[in-house]
């Protein structure tokens, strides 16, 4: 790796749980890589904003208010109209399993669900990244 | 699995024996406990009778024996019809208190029409924008009898309070037979991703509104639950949850009383709701603590004279934090131990959460096994027949001490900063939360505590959520959204305008001034939940939408 891999860590949606992002969040940093984290409340063009100045290789986002599959095809859709469709999306939160199909579907590269581990973390997205350095 | 293997795995499991030398919280524990560890309590000061000072044993003599605990389960989501049809399902299944909590727009006291509310608008609770949807929320239940609880902490409690006093006031029933719990922990929204729509001077200010106006109004109504389980869920310890809860019930007990309402008025309508965590004996002593500290705290501090103000009365959530999303059915074994940890310290009230939590909001069958969890409890186990069966034992005991040291000295840690609200500004409460994620994170990581199914015992992940997966309809937060559209458009504008203006002149004149009486003429008018909550936070000083993308109505602009 050249320099570390960076990442922007976003709430989408307006529910309050920020502890899983934060725990994410020091999960990455620990990993090496370069961690921005934009808050709760996050509308997806702020997210994609954020996501052009900061020149990030991968985004992630957290849900957990039950709103994951309206949040994440706003903010693909949001991506897409700023030419920024290369940046992979990833999510996590309390996910029902029968949502991941519908997620993947509409391009979110990886689903987190509780209970994942830090190493499958870390993995997930440096692949991510790596694949989309490569196309 | 070759036979060596298995006979290696079988011999390692049969001789397997608990490594655990300390409880969850880190306090240290012996092998036994026995007489010596109890030798210094004076039963008349330190425990007593139950239903007697210092209430170690709880606050009846007769426990349940006078009345079960209420069994009560958090109902919302969509709209106030479809909440008012789940409660129905809950008293069918034999519930014995409501329980409402509201969606994240109300959360940050916005209406189900705001640009970036629409997807959210009855998701994580119920859609609640004006009187409309109260009407349709309690449509057809007796509110003069039955016991509410308003699962409503931040400033959308007034605005709840405001609404459920013009719903009563329309029904031409007396605010003060109105019986119930609003939570009403203002504080406690700064650590639950609401700080900025609730900032912690207004909140107080809002709280101790709703406490005077029920302390002179409505004598049957509890006017606050301290919300120590919130605190508990972010991965703070036992000790801590007590500290931290007290911490906030100090403030907002001081404020009370500046406001010039005496101790005895409203600390008998105070209550607390905790958390029950897994490790059994740990929680069991953490609620006899808190019933001996809190006893203490309000008759030594604060001089209060009536027994009922010394009374840490209290309901069990069962907690969401405990459990897992791999194997989902596990958690129904786990919310089964953690109420009976409950019981066994004297709840008044409890909520068992769906063994789907983590996964999303219950369905019809998880609720219906949460109910069943309580009933088993209190009707099979014959653990309601006598009052704190467990006092006397010498581990229990000497547990319940630990907790009580531990807790008071980080309880004075905060005082020694200014209380709570100071603790809160200079960013410290934050820290140790951040410090306590953090350590949980690592425990589990480094398998210093077993969690089954996350780091033992794992099995390949579920390819489907047993009991299926409680879906929104499509289109629900459009609908919701339209039907407050419609609203706007077909209530008195001219009535809603003076009563707004009224509103937000109050909200601007003094501290002492309260809010509720003009906020229920609003909310009578059909004011929605955003229009009165933004008038009181313009009036403060503060933008009027917390997201910062609506404008103030033109025509209420100071």
């Amino acid at each position: 790796m050249s320099r570390p891999l960076r990442v922007l860590l976003a709430k989408t949606g307006l529910d309050g749980h920020d502890r899983g992002v934060k725990v994410v969040a020091s999960v990455l940093r620990d990993a090496g890589m370069h961690v921005v984290y934009l808050g709760l409340h996050r509308t997806s063009a702020a997210i994609a904003r954020a996501a052009a100045q900061e020149g990030v290789d991968v985004i992630g986002l957290s849900s957990l208010g039950g709103t994951h599959l309206v949040h994440a095809r706003e903010v693909l859709e949001q991506l897409r109209a700023e030419g920024l469709e290369d940046v992979p999306v990833v999510l996590g939160g309390t996910v029902p399993v029968e949502d991941i199909p519908a997620l993947e579907a509409m391009g979110v590269r990886a689903v987190f669900r509780p209970g994942s581990s830090r190493d499958e973390i870390v993995a997930t997205l440096r692949l991510a990244a790596e694949a989309a350095q490569r196309d | 699995m070759g036979d060596s293997d298995l006979s290696r795995a079988l011999e390692q499991a049969y001789f397997e024996a608990a490594d655990r030398n300390e409880t969850w919280s880190g306090l240290p524990c012996r092998e036994f406990y026995g007489p010596e560890d109890v030798a210094g309590l004076d039963y008349g000061t330190t425990l007593a009778d139950p239903g007697a000072y210092p209430y170690t044993r709880g606050v009846h003599a007769n426990m349940y024996r006078g009345r079960l605990w209420t069994r009560r389960e958090v109902c919302g989501f969509g709209s106030g019809r479809d909440t008012n049809a789940r409660m129905r399902f809950q008293v069918a299944n034999g519930v014995s208190g409501l329980s409402v909590i509201d969606d994240n727009n109300g959360s940050l006291g916005i209406d189900a029409d705001h640009p970036l509310g629409v997807a959210a608008a009855g998701i994580q609770g119920v859609s609640v924008s004006s009187l409309a949807d109260f009407e349709a929320l309690f449509d057809g239940i007796p509110i003069e009898g039955v016991s509410v609880a308003f699962d409503i902490s931040g400033l959308d409690s007034i605005a709840w309070m405001a609404l459920y006093v013009a719903l009563a006031e329309r029904r031409g029933i007396d605010p003060a037979a109105l019986r119930g719990t609003v939570q009403n922990d203002t504080l406690h929204f700064q650590f639950c991703g609401y700080g900025d729509s609730c900032p912690v001077d207004l909140g107080l200010k809002a709280s101790v509104d709703i406490i005077e106006f029920c302390t002179r109004r409505m004598p049957r109504w509890y006017t606050g639950n301290v919300n120590m389980y919130d605190l508990r869920e972010q991965g703070l310890d036992a000790p801590q949850e007590l500290a931290f809860g007290f911490g906030n019930a100090l403030e907002y007990t001081e404020r009370a009383l500046a406001r010039g309402l005496g101790v005895d008025e409203f600390a008998p309508r105070r209550g607390f709701y905790c958390s029950c965590h897994i490790d059994f004996f740990e929680e069991i002593a953490k609620l006899r603590a808190a019933r001996r500290m809190w006893a203490r705290i309000m008759r030594e501090r604060f001089q209060a004279a009536d027994p009922r103000s010394w009374q840490f009365r209290f309901g069990v959530h069962t907690a969401g934090v405990s459990l897992t999303a791999p194997q989902p059915l596990n958690n129904a074994i786990r919310v089964a131990y953690e109420a009976l940890a409950g019981v066994l310290a004297g709840a008044q009230s409890i909520h068992c959460c769906s063994y789907d939590e983590p996964i999303g909001l219950p369905t019809e069958t998880s609720q219906q096994l949460a109910i069943r969890t309580q009933q088993v409890l209190a009707y099979e186990t014959g653990v309601t027949r006598v009052a704190d069966p467990l006092g006397g034992s010498y581990y229990l005991e000497a547990l319940t001490e630990q907790i009580e040291a531990e807790a008071t000295r980080r309880l004075d840690a905060i005082s020694a900063q200014g209380g709570m609200a100071a603790a809160i500004r200079s960013g410290w409460v934050q820290r140790e939360i951040d410090a306590a994620i953090a350590r949980r994170q690592q425990e589990i990581e480094r398998s210093e505590k077993v969690v089954v199914g996350v780091n033992a015992f794992r099995q390949p992940r579920e390819t489907e959520t047993p009991g299926g997966v409680h879906r929104p309809p499509s289109g629900q937060g459009d609908r919701l959204a339209e039907a407050v559209q419609r609203l706007r458009a077909s209530r008195d504008a001219g009535a809603v305008r003076r009563a707004l203006r009224a509103l937000r002149e109050c909200a601007g004149r003094s501290e002492q001034d309260n809010l509720l009486p003009p906020m229920v003429e609003a909310a009578r008018v059909y004011a929605t939940v955003g229009e009165m909550l933004g008038a009181v936070r313009q009036a403060h000083g503060l933008a009027y939408d917390p997201l910062g993308v609506l404008e103030a109505p033109r025509d209420l602009a100071a």
